[in-house]
């Protein structure tokens, strides 16, 4: 079991980094944040706990697909992001949240997020732990102004120098994506 | 309008589109009550509502309305107003319910529309006849297809069937994609577009912008082992405004096709469903089942992606310059575990607002409604081309998925309906000029 009492700190500025490295552009080192085999979600704004095999989603890549998308990302014919929006990120309301039973639904906000599934992608979970937290990102581009509020559900593995993501989910708190809020950059 | 709105040349074998029919609020009123008060149109799947007194409220034309199964298991589609004084009377999103009470003033009505409790009837006109006409406004015509359920705001509107033409054929082979039929899934994709209506109609029946504009999926599926080419892909008008695309040779079809990126496993459940089908449904239907993608565009809000996997995407346009749209996930009812995380996988990469291609075709039309403000009252030069392959469409050759045949016939299809004094024709339609297919 990971001894929680020493790492909140620490995942917080592991977070911190990565909001960073995102409202930088720095895919590579975005995609150096993962562990191999690693996942990235986003559920719909309906979201009800549901696993991304029995509902659709946003986004959901498993490690293939991650490097596909920051592969995309990078190319200058990614024409959703060419160019780029302009990001600026806040990470809150961090929280660690031990992997006692890998079945137990975990309660983020409104809604309690399906433990079992990552179990089943990702077998033993005894080296790692969940991090919930706040997120606020303001995104400009095309003349316009979104924010986009909602919470993250990571798994998060301890690492020589800090973490790695093996599950990294953002939970949108919003009821709808408004017009032009299209997720063509990472949330 | 009486300027031109829609200009077919046979002639010069050109067919040009007013961009004012992007941007003008006047005729985004007129398709208001021309089209979207005037068809049929697609409302929700029976599967969202699995369960008796299920509800989903849903805005479609503008109006709220309650799409609801009743207590004996009915399909209603309410319009979501208090008869009293107006009041939204369902302020949930979905839900269970048994009962739907109007917080203003306490009157309450049953899952099927029945008024079950006026407080204070007493005050009111003694009669039955009087709390009857109190039960909520249901829309005046309501019928199913396959699951697909379909509303008009008037009576005077076809069969659904006729209305949807060859258009339902296809439809019911999503359903036989599958012994045990197709189900939605939930998790819906709910976003908004800064774009008129039309171009997400235009951007679905258009394969000429795959390659440019999504480039970097091209990129990603030519190294998971598939190149992507334009044969044997084709454009097809239907009758009352419904389009198709036929994409053969195109790619893989999760359980029909296979491809590399699905993997060994899948292969050979791609087999064993293969040989099911043709048990099932025969050689030649398995054929048209199994081995073509389809886009189906069903006049005037329904998007059927028959691709990859099946996604439904639904349009309510919003104003001339944005769309709300809608989409969710087809699924087989009973399907292999690991078959339907490959689908889900394989579906969502692809489309949705955060998938590795639909961000580029929202920007692609997004670029589009913000371009054509820069003609305006350009007079000729204020026109949209819409000419490619028009050529081969007069010489009897059936138009490719690269052209933009599909596009003209919902152009021509839109002009009857909202500005027909709009419709500049010059020389004859040959009568060599194709449309339609028949697969049966």
């Amino acid at each position: 079991m990971i001894d929680l009492a020493v790492s909140r700190a620490a995942v917080e500025d592991f977070l911190y980094a990565e909001a960073d490295i995102l409202d930088a552009w720095d895919y590579d080192a975005w995609l150096a944040l993962f562990e191999p085999g690693a996942r990235f979600e986003v559920p719909t704004t309906d979201f009800r706990g549901w696993s991304a095999i029995e509902s659709g989603s946003f986004v959901t890549d498993d490690w293939d697909l991650i490097k596909a998308r920051v592969k995309r990302l990078k190319s200058r014919k990614a024409h959703a992001e060419n160019p780029h929006s302009r990001t600026h990120r806040l990470v809150s309301n961090v929280r660690l949240h031990p992997i006692t039973d890998p079945a137990a639904p975990l309660r983020v906000g409104p809604v309690s997020t399906n433990v079992a599934l990552t179990a089943r992608q990702f077998g033993d979970l005894s080296d790692s732990f969940r991090v919930t937290a706040s997120f606020v990102v303001h995104r400009a581009r095309d003349g316009e102004f979104d924010s986009y509020v909602g919470r993250y559900d990571h798994v998060l593995v301890p690492h020589e120098d800090g973490f790695r993501f093996r599950l990294r989910r953002s939970i949108l708190g919003h009821e709808f994506l408004t017009a032009g809020a299209r997720l063509s950059f990472i949330l | 309008m009486t300027h031109t709105m829609v200009a077919e040349d046979w002639d010069r074998q050109t067919f040009r589109v007013n961009r004012e029919a992007y941007r003008s609020q006047q005729l985004f009123d007129a398709e208001r009550e021309q089209i979207w008060g005037r068809s049929w149109l697609y409302l929700g799947h029976e599967t969202e509502l699995p369960n008796k007194n299920d509800f989903k409220v849903r805005t479609l034309a503008g109006r709220p309305l309650i799409f609801v199964r009743d207590g004996e298991g009915e399909i209603h589609a309410f319009l979501n107003s208090c008869p009293h004084r107006g009041t939204v009377v369902c302020r949930e999103n979905e839900g269970n319910a048994k009962n739907f009470a109007c917080f203003y003033h306490a009157w309450t009505f049953r899952s099927n529309g029945q008024v079950s409790s006026i407080p204070g009837l007493d005050a009111y006109p003694g009669d039955e006849a009087f709390r009857a006409s109190m039960a909520l406004r249901s829309v005046a015509r309501l019928e199913i297809h396959e699951g697909y359920v379909f509303v008009a705001f008037t009576a005077d509107v076809p069969p659904l069937l006729e209305h949807l033409g060859d258009a339902a054929d296809y439809m019911t082979m999503i359903e036989q994609q599958h012994a045990s039929g197709m189900t939605t899934l939930p998790g819906t994709q709910l976003y908004s577009v800064r774009g008129n209506w039309k171009l997400a109609v235009e951007n679905a029946m258009d394969g000429y912008h795959f390659s440019p504009t999504h480039n970097t999926f091209v990129g990603y599926l030519r190294e998971s082992g598939f190149a992507v080419t334009d044969d044997d892909q084709y454009a097809y008008t239907l009758q009352n405004g419904h389009l198709l695309l036929v994409l053969t040779g195109h790619g893989g079809r999760i359980s029909m096709i296979w491809e590399p990126r699905f993997g060994e496993d899948e292969r050979v459940r791609t087999q064993e469903h293969r040989a099911e089908m043709v048990q099932r449904l025969g050689e030649r239907r398995a054929h048209y089942v199994a081995d073509e993608s389809h886009i189906l565009f069903v006049y005037p809000n329904l998007l059927l992606f028959d691709i990859e996997g099946l996604s439904i995407r639904q349009l309510e346009p919003v104003s001339p310059g944005v769309t709300d749209v809608r989409a969710w996930q087809l699924v087989p009812k009973e399907e292999d575990p690991d078959a339907r995380a490959l689908r889900m996988r394989t579906v969502v990469s692809f489309v949705g607002p955060g998938g590795l291609a639909t961000p580029d075709d929202i920007e692609a039309y997004e670029a589009v409604q913000r371009g054509i403000e820069a003609t305006a009252g350009g007079g000729a030069n204020d026109f949209s081309d819409m000419s490619r392959g028009l050529a081969d469409e007069i010489k009897g050759v059936q138009g490719r998925s690269i052209d933009e045949g599909a596009m003209r016939g919902f152009w021509r299809h839109w002009v009857a309906a909202v500005a027909p004094a709009g419709l500049s024709v010059t020389g004859e339609r040959p009568e060599s000029f194709v449309t339609g297919r028949d697969v049966r």
